[in-house]
């Protein structure tokens, strides 16, 4: 595998940079925010080369989230629950690169389905009982968007 | 030399500093139940430049709108302004006796609570009180099942009593005609005594005897003994007190605002001279179980 060229990167940490602000002013309105708060965990962060950076926003990404939501009155589950599923993610990409879209749309449809359980067994545990709300279902219905910018616009370092 | 995967090499480092990521969210969750607060106030902080930005928008977005470009614009739009505020005082003069009297009624409906009597609201419908022989007509009469004699009171005090009964109305002679008697006692020294009306809003208490100590702005409140009003109603306030051969002469002011008086509760026939306050809740019924 030959080493990344800094351009993708740089590119790569500005579009999660702008994720996270997005997951941030998007609180008004939880279906788009989980839209974002999910193209970031399972579409850009398993792109970078570093699982560490990955995580990183990964867990930046639910901490953003839970604390706009002001909601649940211990936080850290949605960060936590962001992480495992970015680490399934990030393994399947190491072991499973992705070359075709549509078996693409079809891993991140179940990756979403995982992520949104993790996340919610995980805030269950932090927090206590929630409300779901209809954001993992935003995310499902419009994966073949989120999933087609993921893997055209910003292919994972990891096919190149 | 070769990386180990969990050694101190850059690959093992990175894994040790992912191990300890989830480590301390699970221990951060498992043990937490802390204060999020400054984790939100940061956030708080991190939306200030936006807010700031959007409240200067608006400001300039509002600024704009009402900067004046066509002053026949601008005058036709203070002629519609005027047009609107004409509109809404008329408005507010119309419902000004509808609010009026569903204060009366709010009112009212807290003396009831009150009073634990059998009460029928009525309306006044005429207050000729001044006129001479004038009275206060009420817009319930024998329909409604009442009599002569029947006490009438508002939330300020003792009004008077019917006087006459019609089919659908009813007239009242009020505390303060020439021909009303009604039997009140002194708040302090509960002396009995006989009110009798003096002109507008204003009594006379006889068959006070000199010996009694009356002083100026002391409570009057029904006796009880006419059978017409219960003992301890607000009737008014002793205004002067002066000896007049054998008896006092004690001049009342009365606590009614008998001019506008509009709507007010018409007392039983025959009530009880002493009335309990109601107690609280229920009690619940004795169980049977103890009972012999």
């Amino acid at each position: 595998m030959s080493p990344p060229s800094a351009m993708p990167r740089v590119r790569r940490f500005l579009l999660a940079l702008v994720c996270l602000g997005g997951i941030h002013y998007t609180a008004p309105w939880p279906g788009p925010q989980a839209v974002l708060n999910t193209f970031l965990v399972l579409g850009l962060a398993p792109g970078f080369n570093s699982p560490l950076a990955g995580m990183a926003w990964a867990a930046a990404g639910g901490w953003v989230l839970e604390g706009t939501l002001r909601l649940y009155p211990h936080l850290g589950g949605t960060g936590f629950g962001n992480m495992l599923a970015y680490l399934l993610a990030f393994s399947l990409v190491l072991r499973w690169p992705p070359h075709a879209l549509k078996p693409y749309w079809g891993r991140q449809a179940v990756l979403v389905l995982i992520h949104t359980l993790l996340v919610h067994f995980s805030v269950a545990f932090a927090a206590g009982s929630h409300n779901w709300g209809t954001g993992w279902l935003w995310s499902l219905l419009l994966t073949p968007a989120w999933a087609t910018v993921a893997l055209r616009l910003h292919p994972p370092l990891h096919r190149k | 030399m070769r990386d180990r995967p969990w050694g101190l090499g850059p690959t093992g480092r990175r894994r040790w500093a992912m191990a300890a990521l989830l480590l301390g969210h699970l221990v951060w969750m498992a043990l937490g139940r802390g204060s999020s607060g400054r984790w939100r106030h940061l956030l708080d902080l991190l939306a200030i430049p936006p807010r700031t930005a959007s409240a200067r928008w608006e400001d300039w977005k509002a600024a704009r709108s009402q900067r004046i470009t066509n002053v026949r614009e601008a005058q036709a739009e203070i002629l519609g302004l005027r047009a609107q505020v004409t509109a809404l005082l008329s408005a507010r003069a119309a419902e000004a006796p509808r609010l009026a009297e569903a204060d009366e009624a709010v009112r009212l409906l807290g003396l009831k609570k009150l009073l634990p009597l059998d009460f029928r609201a009525a309306r006044v419908i005429v207050n000729v009180r001044k006129a001479p022989f004038g009275g206060m007509i009420l817009d319930r009469g024998e329909d409604a099942g009442l009599v002569p004699d029947q006490g009438v009171i508002c939330p300020e005090g003792v009004v008077g009593r019917i006087w006459d009964v019609g089919m659908t109305q009813s007239s009242l002679l009020p505390l303060d005609a020439y021909n009303a008697s009604t039997g009140v006692m002194l708040a302090r020294s509960r002396a009995t005594g006989v009110l009798q009306g003096l002109g507008p809003g204003k009594a006379a208490i006889r068959y006070i005897g000199t010996q009694e100590v009356v002083q100026v702005g002391e409570p009057v409140f029904t006796s009880g003994l006419d059978r017409i009003f219960p003992r301890g109603l607000l009737v008014g306030y002793v205004s002067s007190a002066l000896p007049h051969d054998v008896e006092l002469h004690v001049e009342v002011v009365l606590a009614a605002p008998l001019d506008r008086v509009g709507v007010v509760l018409i007392l039983p026939p025959h009530p009880q001279m002493e009335i309990q306050p109601p107690s609280g809740p229920a009690q619940a019924a004795p169980s049977k179980k103890g009972g012999r």
